[in-house]
């Protein structure tokens, strides 16, 4: 009896944990969703009011308060230097006292993790470098800066459109574009000059290449590093969709041209998988493959040692699209005077000076198109094949949709699925419908 | 006669061939790490792989120390772990001998609560834990003792384990009732039992105990991340990402990081040898 009236308490108190804990996990979303609208609007109102307060103190003199700027990034080595350079440059420079201090938190996992848990906790940072997909749980913290954009900011058209319209695309400005990169292609082109052939700049010389390569050599021939960024910008090259708030909308002829080429790739043996090897710099350092796509702040991972390095846009079909990745700045200070002083940070950041001095110092790309026509950057690129392919391709960009709530889930179940559709060697149809079902069960 | 000592010699030598086999298998990644952190960055990811460095890049290991502050890390690892061990060693003792020994009300049920937290995943608890971490902030002077970037922070949290206590329980409980009734029969105090007859007894269980909790201390990452901000608050194994980034990773540097990281706790291991493998073959447990 007394057992039994035991087992029955460890019953009840692991099933009331386990809702607690349940509760717990689904509670901030909740919450999010139904006050989302409300917050957003508060700080709407509360950005604008202030921004008709700077608007009115304009002609005077603009004040701003000394105060301190907490800036969460996740640069490391190269990229943490230049970053701490462009700093310390802004804190002994600015006229209102302002320090912004950087405080490292890892990679980008380890920044999207603490973010969130800062979010939870009510403890963001005033600024912060994200990702958009990161942000769909706590956009309604992240400042509106619209009325900044609009009132103090120098030539806003002057910044990539791609980047203009990925920082708005929650339907305000929320950021300002950062690090950006792009996905171009690295080959070999000792190799390539071996066999006689142009960089390719079709899907079909993606093949005809590959194979010629494959006979050779016997390894395969290509390979990218980041098989959802692949999937979206084949699928833009041929014209075609891919995710929305409604789900996949590439089950069409065209998606299926797409999924024939890529399967084609990897059935076919002209491209591998990266596995254990995550990047493919250090296969291609190795000159087990002839090129891969990957983004262009890799190619100071890759060695060439004993082979010339190319670098060209990425292959394209019926239109060239390039995908955009990198981080961009975010501001979440509440308080009045700090958000005008990380204002005063963030315009410093993207101005055309300081753009160009981080480009050419980490081998991001310029976020102003007047720093790409800029004779300090020009001189650069006539040394750097990657930021060559990368100005080349820069019509092209586009960044994947990231505002809708399943975003995240998406990027990495279609990374996780294709990786299994390639392992199986699918058809290309069946690749189609597994990857639509996959993607569709996300939302 | 001869042919016993032939035969034992024949199974000598089987023996100790599948020991030096074991053991080369086992040291393999070790003595892989401590090759690959003398490579080129080239050489490490070359195909074919090569075994020996070719040229033995010891700057490796001054361009990894560089890297980070690994020297402020290391002391705070080691505060972080000693503090952390010795306070789950302190809790999981008394509650251990109290679930073990005495009789009180609702002890059974208190015993069952705790176990029942065991199924709750610590991914759980990250979020709730640094909420409540956040919000506290104590201050005594200048130093802070409870709150982001404080040592409090880092400690506090993991000084009670359920797992451990309930694996100590199982333990004490096999200590005959005799003993504690001569014991008692003696005039020995509970207090007096605890540290004069029980832990004795059960040495190696305490010490297997304070070994594990010190290495999983010791190879924390996440959660000494989450409630730190300044460099100078963080751990050893926040220093590793400084090699890694969205595009690539320096894979030589991070073995070179890696070795030094280890060092402590080889050095740690080859002084309580005796304690681990007794501990280890006695309670059925390894890291």
């Amino acid at each position: 009896m007394k057992k039994k009236i035991v087992a029955t308490l460890l019953t009840a108190v692991m099933a009331a944990s386990a809702l607690a804990g349940c509760a717990q996990k689904v509670d901030p979303n909740a919450d999010t969703a139904a006050s989302k609208e409300a917050t957003e609007e508060t700080t709407q109102d509360a950005t604008k009011e202030e921004a008709k307060t700077d608007e009115t103190a304009a002609p005077e003199e603009k004040t701003i308060e000394s105060c301190e700027i907490e800036f969460w990034h996740g640069m490391s080595n190269k990229q943490e230097e230049v970053l701490t350079q462009l700093t310390d440059e802004f804190n002994s420079s600015n006229e209102y006292g302002i320090t912004v201090t950087l405080v490292n938190q890892g990679s980008y996992g380890d920044l999207s993790q603490k973010l969130q848990a800062a979010a939870a906790a009510d403890g963001l940072p005033d600024m912060a470098q994200a990702y958009n997909n990161w942000l769909n749980p706590y956009i309604d913290k992240v400042v509106d800066l619209s009325d900044f954009v609009a009132t103090d900011f120098d030539n806003y058209d002057d910044i990539i459109e791609a980047y203009r319209n990925e920082c708005s695309e929650f339907g305000f400005v929320h950021a300002l574009p950062f690090n950006k990169s792009t996905y171009v292609m690295f080959y070999n082109k000792t190799v390539l000059d071996e066999l006689g052939l142009e960089a390719p700049k079709t899907w079909e010389d993606l093949t005809t290449i590959g194979e010629a390569y494959v006979e050779k050599y016997g390894n395969a021939a290509w390979g990218v590093d980041d098989l959802a960024g692949f999937v979206e910008a084949s699928l833009r090259q041929n014209g075609e969709g891919y995710v929305d708030a409604t789900g996949a909308l590439f089950n069409t002829d065209g998606g299926l041209e797409t999924m024939t080429y890529i399967m084609d790739l990897y059935n076919n043996g002209l491209a591998r998988l990266v596995g254990e090897d995550k990047y493919f710099s250090n296969v291609l350092s190795a000159q087990a493959m002839l090129g891969y796509i990957g983004s262009s702040t890799g190619a100071s991972y890759i060695t060439a040692d004993g082979w010339e390095l190319g670098v060209c846009p990425v292959p394209s079909n019926k239109e060239s699209a390039a995908y955009c990745a990198g981080t961009n700045l975010v501001m979440f200070t509440q308080d009045s005077n700090k958000q005008l002083a990380a204002w005063e940070y963030m315009k410093w950041l993207t101005s055309a000076e300081a753009t160009v001095t981080w480009a050419v110092g980490t081998g991001y790309l310029p976020v102003r198109t007047s720093a790409y026509e800029s004779a300090e950057y020009q001189e650069f690129m006539a040394s750097d094949v990657t930021a060559t392919a990368a100005y080349e391709q820069s019509d092209a960009f586009f960044t994947s949709l990231a505002s809708y709530d399943a975003s995240n889930d998406v990027r990495t179940a279609v990374a996780a699925k294709m990786e299994e559709l390639i392992l199986d060697e699918t058809e290309p149809q069946d690749a189609l419908d597994a990857l639509v079902e996959e993607i569709n069960a996300q939302f | 006669m001869k042919s016993t000592k032939v035969s034992n010699l024949v199974l000598d030598i089987l023996k100790f061939t599948i020991l030096i086999l074991g053991a080369i298998i086992t040291m393999m990644p070790f003595v892989w790490m401590i090759l690959s952190s003398l490579k080129t960055s080239s050489e490490i990811t070359a195909i074919p792989p090569t075994f020996f460095p070719k040229d033995p890049q010891w700057s490796n290991y001054q361009e990894a120390w560089s890297r980070a502050p690994f020297l402020r890390y290391f002391v705070n690892t080691v505060i972080v772990a000693v503090g952390s061990t010795f306070g789950v060693l302190i809790t999981t003792v008394l509650s251990a001998f109290a679930f073990s020994r005495l009789n009180f009300p609702g002890k059974k049920l208190i015993f069952s609560l705790l176990m029942a937290t065991l199924m709750i995943p610590g991914e759980m608890l990250v979020i709730t834990n640094y909420i409540t971490v956040y919000n506290m902030k104590l201050e005594i002077g200048e130093t802070r003792i409870m709150g982001i970037d404080s040592y409090g922070a880092l400690i506090i949290p993991w000084i009670a384990s359920v797992f451990y206590i309930y694996l100590l329980t199982q333990f004490f409980m096999q200590v005959p009732d005799a003993i504690y009734l001569a014991a008692k029969v003696d005039k020995c105090s509970d207090w007096k039992f605890m540290w004069k007859i029980m832990l004795p007894m059960n040495k190696q269980a305490v010490v297997t105990i304070g070994i594990l909790n010190f290495i999983s201390s010791w190879n924390a990452f996440m959660w000494p991340l989450l409630v730190t901000n300044d460099p100078n608050m963080r751990v050893l194994s926040n220093g590793l990402t400084q090699f890694q980034s969205e595009a690539g990773s320096d894979y030589q540097l991070i073995m070179a990081a890696s070795c030094i990281l280890v060092m402590p706790i080889i050095i740690i291991y080859l002084f309580l040898r005796k304690y681990i493998i007794e501990g280890v073959t006695r309670s059925g447990l390894k890291g």
